[in-house]
């Protein structure tokens, strides 16, 4: 029987502190003028340290998770995707971006009162979508000042060094960027401060890595459906000091769990992981894998779209080496920028765009070490960025022995996602692996 | 020991009675608004036609999209399972099953033991097979039924957009109105419904033998153009559209 | 007098296979006009670019999901259904996500001697994208080397790059030519030209170029040109489509395209004698594909200019089924077009598109035109 209780749970003790954090971040976003702050706007893996430089009263909101908060809420979402397609924009574009801009034509902000305009937007370019998508906002904006830097210079394993190239391509738009953010806000620039956001938000997104490492234990001490709003925090303010002391307290408290063998699902038989973001409207998915005794334990885009990774002495994936644990006293501004832009270069979930091979062996690696019997991939429309290559990431895992499920829908746009159709896959599937309700 | 299956469709209710692995009455039913009363009509056909009673029926296994409405059923078992298990029964040498039903369109690939490996079902952009048929014969002015046959005289290949239902229903009116010979359009329509299940077939790795079942495997112009496009002979049962209903049936003796 | 660059259009496979027999050399097959090609002519290869077929397929369902560019994925069948077997190598430099799936499907899938997947700036609005591109041409140039046996000398790019720059200035120069009142060509016949230059070698398509140029100011087309049009937006070799718009009484007289003049529009910088940094150079400042254009849309201007000194009188947008980069620019632009009073008529391409449909909109948007003349 799937329903029987095999281990103990107990609720997250950090919960609350991770809801508060997520409220306070959009709530200071919103009041950052009355207290003669700055606003800027960018995507949830923009170089968001360097921002750090401007001052203590600088306060940003991330695109991403923004419209995920929206596509949350269906009925909102609604409108803000019907308020985009009747400025004229395509329905099968990015439904972040489509949710977001539908966010500013209403003028609407999803926590409440009219959207808090951005004073800068500071983006960075690594799907097709994302410098486009800031340029729009400008548009729709009336014209707010707009830097982006462009990441994309090949997978992380081409690079040779802190003075590769490469890492001068990313260096030198940072460096022309800090002089743009001091002409933008006319502000003096502070180097130390650049060099604590570097640090924190590598202290911090090694910590989550190392959380998500923890789920390698059987039974898992976290599901998915939870990882994604702790996750979250990295995609909001990954360089906020608050953020990396999070993630060290939750490192701690889910070391506790396993240590006690204390499960997210009492239930767990069958371990699976998924891919790309979920339908946010829906995540009652998770629930119904429960009915089986199935839990997804993560994914790459859980694991590895702020997490930072590397592969360990013994060979398996743990937390990268940060910077000060590596011994690395950061100089200069020169200095912060290369160790930043090496660091976000190793982002796991940015190999994928230059080739779909090297995702699929990341997922064998966690397919292995995380123990799954199956693999569940949502084919999401709404997100061209992370659904690139996924048909042969389906492949490759086939190949390697995993049964894979796929399931077609939309991280933000419901009108593309079924349910019921879902779950009877999620039957089919769950019939082939041998488990029953 | 008599079981039975039955197969709550999208748009047909089937049930098999079984009697020690024979079958020993059928029926089929429009599901119509009320599903739940066209099975219960297509249980009452089945157990007319085996001479027996409800009482006499040992279990009954649901299948099909509706089966949680299904009535008399102690067990269910999903649609790519009862496919399988079905097709199984009748050919042991089968590895890939196809079924095309009215809204869905499903490839099974099996191992020699008759396991699922793999499925893949329609997304859906490319649904409604069937139904897509019906509302082209309607656009041709052409009986459903003669669909297959006028497509038959056809040799031309007329490309058609295969991705999106709607794309391909506009191009159908292009060619009607450029005064295109029906039986042209009628392959070209099947062409594109079996280039969006045969996609489905390359996605799970199709290997023979092939089995097609559903109500659409009764239209020889859309056997014809899958068997073209898939480049391989293809098996179809006396009763494709009963299959599903069948190896419900079967698994429910096996739960015996 | 168009009739070499159709049958090289129509015939590119049997061109490709001839000119390895006979040359003897390496065909590498390119997805994205950002590869810097005469690097690769330098070393005597012959670089021809994918395209697709235009007929339906059913073969990339387990490589590319649906939601990905129709082009990307009748590219990708080119491949799997064996029609480029001929090719040696195979390269993309990167552009857009869509495209980008073609190279490493095909890569995994379909055995090659040499593959290359080149870094290419996104941003290339920025001053750091020149010294990085021209690394990265460096790298590109070596890993070349390595895999034909042939060292690349700076004498050889020049030359290579000359060639190239005579191709580019040749068809400006028939594009000029489309000014005129009654244009000596017509769109297809461009579209075709075009095409064709991205499918043979170039020193042969200059030849055949200035044979053309020639007679061409003196043609007659015995065709009426009607309304002037311009067509733009993604990769585009749609011919029949182009075909049907201009029977009804319409000339294209230009277009931004990647199959048009974003292809060859400039040429070369003199620069200050590094060659791979003027090559850089011209990548760089070429009409830009939507995807590497920002933070400022540099397209528009470039756009309207075109409207304005071919004096069109309306213009088509298309684009590829999903092609986001596209449809991220396309409300901006037909609204610049508004601006500047030209009509405008946007479409979505599929592999094939609906001739019929089409053409009922297309007569709409003529008559349209046509009314607005009447009361100039």
């Amino acid at each position: 029987m799937s329903t029987k209780a095999l281990y103990k749970t107990e609720p997250l003790k950090l919960w609350g502190k991770a809801k508060e954090l997520r409220q306070n971040y959009y709530r200071d976003y919103a009041e950052a003028h009355e207290k003669g702050g700055i606003r800027w706007a960018g995507g949830a893996w923009t170089l968001g340290a360097l921002t750090a430089g401007l001052g203590d009263d600088v306060h940003c909101i991330t695109s991403e998770p923004y419209a995920a908060s929206i596509a949350a809420d269906k009925k909102f979402s609604m409108r803000c995707l019907e308020a985009t397609e009747k400025a004229g924009y395509a329905r099968d574009l990015c439904s972040y971006m489509r949710n977001y801009w539908g966010s500013i034509i209403l003028n609407e902000y999803a926590f409440g009162g009219p959207f808090p305009k951005p004073d800068f937007l500071w983006q960075d370019h690594i799907c097709c979508s994302h410098s486009k998508w800031y340029q729009v906002v400008s548009d729709l904006e009336g014209g707010i000042p707009y830097f982006s830097i462009d990441v994309s210079v090949g997978p992380y394993e081409n690079i040779k060094g802190l003075n590769d190239p490469k890492i001068d391509y990313l260096v030198g738009q940072m460096h022309d960027g800090i002089e743009w953010l001091e002409k933008t806000t006319g502000r003096t620039y502070d180097d130390e401060k650049l060099i604590k956001a570097v640090n924190d938000e590598c202290r911090g997104t090694s910590a989550w890595a190392d959380v998500c490492a923890l789920n390698k234990a059987i039974p898992a001490p976290l599901e998915e459906k939870t990882m994604y709003s702790l996750y979250v925090l990295g995609t909001l303010m990954k360089h906020y000091q608050v953020c990396a002391d999070f993630y060290e307290e939750l490192r701690d408290e889910v070391q506790y769990r396993v240590d006690n063998q204390i499960a997210a699902i009492a239930n767990e038989q069958c371990r699976l992981m998924s891919d790309t973001q979920p339908p946010w409207g829906f995540l009652s998915l998770f629930r119904y894998l429960e009915q089986f005794g199935a839990i997804s334990v993560g994914s790459l885009y859980t694991f590895g779209l702020i997490g930072i990774w590397e592969v360990k002495p013994d060979g398996t994936w743990g937390g990268r080496t940060t910077p000060e644990q590596a011994g690395i006293e950061i100089k200069d501004r020169d200095h912060a920028l290369r160790i930043y832009a090496d660091w976000n270069l190793s982002k796991p979930e940015w190999q994928h765009f230059y080739s779909p091979h090297l995702k699929t062996e990341m997922m064998i690696r966690i397919a292995k070490e995380w123990k799954l019997d199956g693999v569940m991939l949502h084919y999401n429309r709404g997100c061209e960025g992370l659904s690139i290559g996924i048909a042969e990431n389906r492949l490759g895992l086939i190949e390697a022995g995993y049964p894979v499920m796929t399931y077609e829908g939309n991280m933000g746009d419901e009108r593309e996602f079924d349910l019921t159709k879902t779950m009877a896959r999620v039957d089919a599937f769950m019939e082939t692996l041998g488990y029953k309700k | 020991m008599i079981t039975a299956g039955i197969d709550m469709g999208s748009k047909t209710i089937k049930v098999v009675i079984l009697k020690d692995g024979e079958i020993i009455g059928k029926s089929i039913e429009l599901a119509g608004f009320e599903s739940r009363e066209a099975a219960e009509k297509a249980f009452a056909g089945a157990l007319e036609a085996a001479g027996i009673a409800q009482g006499d029926i040992e279990k009954t296994t649901a299948t099909g999209a509706g089966r949680k409405n299904a009535p008399y059923t102690e067990h269910e078992v999903t649609e790519v399972g009862s496919d399988a298990r079905g097709v199984r029964e009748l050919y042991p040498n089968a590895r890939t099953v196809l079924d095309v039903g009215a809204e869905e369109g499903r490839a099974i690939r099996t191992t020699d033991e008759g396991k699922v490996l793999d499925f893949a079902l329609n997304e859906k952009c490319a649904a409604g097979a069937g139904a897509f048929t019906e509302s082209m014969s309607r656009a041709l002015e052409v009986p459903i039924e003669e669909l297959g046959p006028l497509s038959l005289q056809s040799d031309a290949s007329i490309p058609m957009n295969a991705q999106c239902a709607v794309f391909a229903e506009s191009e159908v009116v292009t060619l009607v109105h450029a005064k295109t010979p029906k039986q042209d359009i009628a392959r070209a329509v099947h062409d594109a419904i079996a280039s969006r299940i045969v996609s489905l077939a390359r996605k799970v790795g199709f290997e023979p033998d092939v089995v097609l079942i559903g109500g659409v495997a009764y239209n020889t112009g859309f056997v014809d153009s899958l068997e073209r496009a898939l480049e391989t002979k293809i098996i179809i049962p006396e009763d494709p559209e009963f299959v599903g209903a069948y190896g419900a049936a079967i698994i429910a003796a096996e739960g015996l | 007098m168009f009739d070499k660059f159709r049958d090289w259009e129509q015939n590119r496979h049997d061109y490709a296979k001839d000119w390895q027999k006979h040359n003897g050399g390496k065909v590498i097959g390119y997805f994205c006009t950002y590869v810097p090609e005469e690097i690769l002519y330098a070393a005597g290869v012959l670089p021809v670019r994918i395209l697709g077929s235009h007929e339906p397929q059913d073969v990339t369902e387990p490589h590319i999901f649906g939601m990905f560019c129709p082009f990307c994925r009748d590219c990708l069948a080119q491949g799997l259904k064996g029609r480029y077997d001929y090719l040696d190598g195979l390269t993309i430099a990167q552009s857009c996500l869509h495209i980008r799936q073609t190279f490493t499907s095909w890569e995994k899938h379909i055995p090659l001697e040499f593959t290359y997947y080149m870094p290419h700036p996104m941003k290339v609005q920025s001053p750091r994208a020149l010294p990085y591109l021209v690394s990265e041409i460096e790298i590109f140039k070596k890993a070349v080397e390595e895999w034909t046996g042939v060292t690349i000398t700076d004498e050889m790019i020049k030359k290579a790059a000359e060639v190239y720059d005579e191709n580019r200035r040749l068809m400006r120069e028939v594009y000029e030519l489309r000014k005129a009142e009654n244009p000596p060509l017509s769109g297809e016949e461009a579209m075709e030209m075009v095409i064709s230059s991205q499918l043979v070698d170039k020193a042969e398509h200059n030849e055949e170029l200035k044979r053309v140029l020639a007679e061409l100011p003196n043609r007659d087309t015995g065709r009426e040109t009607g309304a002037r049009l311009m067509i733009l937006g993604s990769e585009d070799d749609d011919i029949k489509f182009i075909n049907m718009v201009e029977s009804c009484g319409a000339t294209f007289v230009t277009d931004d395209h990647c199959t048009g003049t974003r292809y060859f529009w400039n040429t070369t910088p003199e620069g200050n004698g590094d060659m791979l940094e003027s090559i850089a150079q011209r990548y760089i400042d070429r009409p830009r594909c939507p995807s590497k254009d920002w933070e400022d849309r540099s397209r528009l201007d470039h756009i309207l200019k075109m409207a304005k000194d071919w004096d069109v009188a309306g213009a088509i947008v298309i684009q590829q089924k999903f092609c986001d980069p596209h449809e991220a620019d396309t409300p901006t632009i037909r609204k610049a077009l508004n601006d500047i009073d030209v009509k405008n008529l946007f479409l979505e391409f599929d592999v094939t598109v609906p001739l019929g449909q089409f053409r009922i909109r297309v007569e709409a948007f003529l008559e349209m035109i046509g009314d607005e003349d009447l009361f100039d």
